[in-house]
Formats: C-alpha cells, sequence, structure tokens
C-alpha cells in the first residue's frame, strides 16, 4: 500500500514538472498561430481560435530572416565539416598510431575541453580584428576550426576498433587515410552522428560569438537577427515575435526528436568520460 | 639494379612518412587548439596588463592598474555576489533535478521515453528562443506567469523588472533550460551500474531509501563529480538570458561575471579592463573546480 502511495507521489511530481517544462513551449507553439486580437486577452487563449499561417510570412518579411537563416545554414555547416575533418585526423594519429609526444597532445586536446569560449572571446576578438576578419564569415567559421570533444570522442570509437582488422586491410593496401576513411569512420558511424548532431546543435544556437564579431546585418545568424528582432521591435506582436521564434528553434527540436537516440548516445560517452 | 634502388626509395619514402604521418594528422586540430584556444589564454593575462581602449588604440602597459580599479570598483562586489548566488542555486538544482529524474526514469516507468525527450527539449531549444518566450511569459503587465499567479490569488510580480525577483527568474531559467542534460548524464550512468550489487541489496530487504545511500549514490560518486564539474563552468559562462532579457539590470540585479565582462569589452570598449575581470573570473572558476575534484577524490 505504502509502495503504491508512494509511485503514486512520484508520478504526481513528474506530471508536475513535466507541464512546467512543457509550458513555455507550448505558449510559444501556439502563440505563433495566434490572430493578433488573442494576444491580449484577460485569460489567456490556451488554443488559437483559427490558425494564422500569415504570421509566419508576415515575420518572415518584418527582418532579413532569409540572409539570417542562409548564413546559419553556412556557418553551422562549414563549422561541422571542418571539425569533422580536423578532428577525425588527429583522432585516427591519437589513437591508432604511436609516435612520440602523443600523450602530450592527448593532454593538449583533452585540456582544451575546460577553455570555454568566455576565456578566449576578448583575446580573438583582438586577433581576428588583425587579420581584418571581423564582421565576415571566417570569423564567424575560423575559430572553430578543432573540436576538442571532437577529437575525443572520435579518439574513444577509433579506439574499439579491433587491430587485426587494420593488419587485414594493410595486407589489401588499405592503409593510411584509406583506412580512416573506409574503416574506421563508418565503423564509428554511430559516434560520428552523435558528435555531428551536438555540434550542430551547438552552432546553430549559438548567440554569444556572432554577437561579438558581426555588425553587418548581411552576416548575422538566426540567433542573432531573433534577438535584434525582439529587442529593438517595439511592437507588441507577440504572435509574429514567437513565429519568428520558431524560425530559429525548429530546424533543431525537429531534427532532435528524429535523431534521439544519438543525442543520447553522446551522453554515455560524456558520462563515462570522467 | 635500377628497380631495386626504386624498391629501396619507395621503402625509405614509405619509413619517413610513416614516422611522420601521425604528426601531420595531428597538426590542422593542434594548430587551430594552440591558436584558438591556448594562445588567447596568455594573451589575455598580458591584455590584462594593459590599457587599449578608445583613449588608447594601441596597448599600453598599465601594470596592476585594471585590476587595482577593478578590486575598487562597487559594482564588481555586487556582480560577484550575483554571480555566487547564481552558481550556488542552478548547479546543485540542476544536477539534483537530472538525478531525481533518471532515478523515477529509470524504472519500469509509464511514459518513461516521452518524459525524457521533454525535459531534454530545453537544452537543445536556442536559448535566445528560450529568452523570447520568456520576456512575453514574465512580461508584468500581460505576462501568463502573472496570470496564474492571479489564480492561485496572488498579486502579479515584477518578475524581470524587480530588482528583488529578476535574478531568481534568470536563476529558474537557467535551471529549465539545463537540468535534462544532467538527467541523461545520470540516466546514462544509472544504465551501466552493476545490476548484481543493486540485486542483491534488495534480496537482503535493504529498503529502496537505503539502497540509494548506501549503494548507489556512492557508485554515481564520478559521474557526480563530472556533472559538478559541468554544472560550475556552464552556470559560469551565463550571459544569453542576461544580455537579452534584463541587460543586467534592474540596477544591476541580474549583472553576472561574463555580462560584466562584455559591458566593458563590448559595450564600454575597455579590452584591457575587461581581460582584467575575465582573468579574475577564470582563476575563480578554475580554483572552484580544482576544491571540488579535490573533495570528490579524497
Amino acid at each position: 500500500m505504502i509502495r503504491i502511495l508512494g509511485r503514486a507521489v512520484i508520478y504526481a511530481a513528474v506530471l508536475a514538472l513535466a507541464a512546467l517544462v512543457a509550458m513555455p513551449m507550448y505558449w510559444l507553439l501556439v502563440s505563433a498561430f495566434k490572430a493578433s486580437d488573442e494576444i491580449f486577452t484577460a485569460t489567456p487563449r490556451w488554443l488559437p481560435a483559427t490558425l494564422e499561417w500569415s504570421n509566419f510570412a508576415r515575420a518572415w518579411e518584418g527582418a532579413a530572416f532569409g540572409r539570417y537563416f542562409f548564413n546559419s545554414v553556412v556557418v553551422a555547416l562549414a563549422i561541422l565539416l571542418l571539425q569533422l575533418t580536423t578532428a577525425s585526423l588527429a583522432a585516427f594519429a591519437l589513437a591508432r598510431r604511436r609516435f612520440r609526444g602523443r600523450g602530450i597532445i592527448l593532454l593538449a586536446v583533452i585540456g582544451a575541453l575546460i577553455i570555454p569560449i568566455q576565456v578566449t572571446f576578448l583575446a580573438n576578438f583582438v586577433t581576428l580584428e588583425r587579420f581584418g576578419w571581423i564582421d565576415s564569415y571566417w570569423a564567424l567559421i575560423a575559430p572553430f576550426t578543432a573540436s576538442a570533444f571532437g577529437t575525443f570522442l572520435l579518439r574513444q570509437a577509433f579506439l574499439a576498433v579491433p587491430e587485426p582488422l587494420e593488419d587485414a586491410a594493410r595486407l589489401d593496401r588499405c592503409t593510411g587515410l584509406a583506412f580512416l576513411w573506409h574503416f574506421l569512420l563508418p565503423l564509428s558511424r554511430p559516434t560520428v552522428l552523435a558528435f555531428t548532431l551536438v555540434a550542430l546543435v551547438a552552432h546553430w544556437n549559438d548567440y554569444f560569438w556572432p554577437l561579438i564579431v558581426t555588425n553587418r546585418d548581411e552576416i548575422r545568424t538566426l540567433p542573432i537577427g531573433l534577438a535584434m528582432f525582439v529587442t529593438q521591435e517595439v511592437t507588441t506582436d507577440w504572435n509574429l515575435l514567437m513565429a519568428a521564434t520558431l524560425f530559429v528553434a525548429a530546424p533543431m527540436l525537429i531534427m532532435f526528436f528524429f535523431t534521439q537516440r544519438y543525442f543520447i548516445r553522446s551522453h554515455m560517452h560524456a558520462g563515462l568520460k570522467r | 639494379m635500377q628497380d631495386r634502388g626504386g624498391a629501396l626509395g619507395r621503402l625509405i619514402r614509405w619509413r619517413a612518412s610513416s614516422r611522420l604521418a601521425p604528426y601531420l594528422y595531428v597538426l590542422p586540430a593542434l594548430a587551430a587548439l594552440a591558436l584558438w584556444n591556448y594562445y588567447p589564454l596568455v594573451f589575455l593575462v598580458d591584455l590584462s596588463f594593459h590599457r587599449l581602449d578608445a583613449t588608447s588604440p594601441t596597448p599600453t602597459w598599465v601594470g596592476l592598474e585594471n585590476y587595482r580599479e577593478l578590486f575598487t570598483a562597487p559594482l564588481f562586489g555586487r556582480v560577484l555576489r550575483n554571480t555566487a548566488i547564481y552558481t550556488g542555486l542552478t548547479v546543485p538544482l540542476s544536477i539534483g533535478l537530472g538525478l531525481a529524474l533518471a532515478l523515477a526514469l529509470n524504472r519500469r516507468f509509464p511514459g518513461a521515453r516521452l518524459f525524457r525527450t521533454l525535459f531534454y527539449t530545453p537544452v537543445v531549444l536556442p536559448t535566445v528562443a528560450a529568452a523570447t518566450v520568456g520576456l512575453w511569459i514574465f512580461n508584468s503587465n500581460y505576462g501568463l506567469a502573472n496570470y496564474l499567479l492571479g489564480l492561485i490569488g496572488r498579486p502579479p510580480i515584477g518578475w524581470l523588472t524587480d530588482s528583488d525577483h529578476a535574478l531568481w527568474t534568470i536563476v529558474g531559467i537557467g535551471v529549465w533550460k539545463t537540468f535534462g542534460y544532467f538527467m541523461l548524464v545520470y540516466l546514462a550512468a544509472l544504465q551501466a551500474l552493476p545490476q548484481s550489487v543493486l540485486e542483491a541489496a534488495r534480496l537482503d530487504g535493504a529498503r529502496p531509501w537505503d539502497r540509494f545511500w548506501s549503494i548507489t549514490w556512492p557508485l554515481l560518486r564520478p559521474t557526480t563529480w563530472f556533472a559538478a564539474v559541468i554544472a560550475l563552468i556552464l552556470s559560469f559562462q551565463a550571459f544569453d538570458f542576461v544580455n537579452i532579457m534584463t541587460q543586467g539590470g534592474p540596477s544591476n540585479a541580474t549583472n553576472l561575471l561574463v555580462f560584466y565582462i562584455y559591458q566593458h569589452g563590448f559595450q564600454y570598449f575597455r579590452l584591457g579592463f575587461a581581460a582584467a575581470i575575465a582573468v579574475v573570473m577564470f582563476g575563480l572558476v578554475y580554483a572552484i573546480t580544482a576544491l571540488v575534484s579535490l573533495w570528490f577524490n579524497r
């Protein structure tokens, strides 16, 4: 009896928390579809009377969202490609080759994990200014050429590939980069995917760094564009603001819902990393 | 003859390249980390001893002047206090909530997968999106939060505009956004626990509460250490919500360290002074992280 009661209490607590967590996201979603006269009602409308799809078109034209969207895609994909390249090359050497200084290099990679951007941003801003790269794609992309996290994650995955496989591949003259491309990466697909998702989300959502290095509207990414739209817009058209917010949030949320298990996988590694 | 020479040459080249190859492989990553992650550490410390601002566009050496100014600035104390409150609350709350949910959802629990997805969603949501919805929900005149307060017969609150409440609101949003991450970290750890030990304790008739404190919690210690370090570093980085929702206000009630650095660096363009704040902040972060690590590994 006490056990059943205990379970009921736990279930109720989880449900209450779920409601609290879901509420803002639900509010975001339904408000984006509300007509303007449904925004300020004495009692909030939990469901819109009609689905006002035109909100999205109006919001899209309210600022250069097309441009921001394009910039976000370019920047996130460029960073991802760079990081996958540098990380898999480095991870290959660190996991599968013996060479002098390997231990120290691995330590340097792991050490970089705990240097957050808030330590480096002032110096990197000055460096980029010297390069003349402020307000360009370079400024948004170059500082993220390497990923300590990705390198470490891929190294762990590459370590798990058995040694005899490499010997067998060598007999077939599949060595070096060919082995990396044809064996290590395909065999580590879940880890590669997990890292891809984590990196995409991190850089698509990133607000801090683009805020520092962009001043021109043509170069802004979605999060900055949205923040400008929200804070500069004196409007109280919250339905349009919510619609614009969905432009930023929806791509990653949709991706997350379809690829959850890979996200979870990335944390399995985090949990075991110690 | 020539053929053998060719083969020998190939062999030598192959040997040389295979000895050099690993260095070539790590070079791109290492060069980038050196330029964008390690060099800035040195540069930051150096910058903090210089004046670099509108009146002095090239760095001039000022010694400890920036630090002297920082430690005598009355606002700095306020910012430190705000950051201490923010960190002191978000770290235990997000980790505690994450652990509690992981424990609840780890058992046969109806809808466990759905709950897991839901609790993790805020982690994937862009901070800008969360901040925008937050601005509306916590609007003191027509926000949803005050409507809900009204339903339970409470007067409205200036969630973001009252200096007694704003920091708590920012803390709440911070926890809302991050606890799902720790839930997943703990879920992963719980699934990796040795089931035999837990099973043995169950057969010995240990109560769930005792089982948790004497078996699960000690076994989770490395995970909790990892979570604590990550949560600490994350909480010191808090910036997005402050910049979008409160601009550090009202009257600096939500001015946190990174926002303070940003203000001086990119609103007042005093890079040298901002660097000094950053150096102090990172001294603090790493000192606390080291203490936490020592405590966990004692």
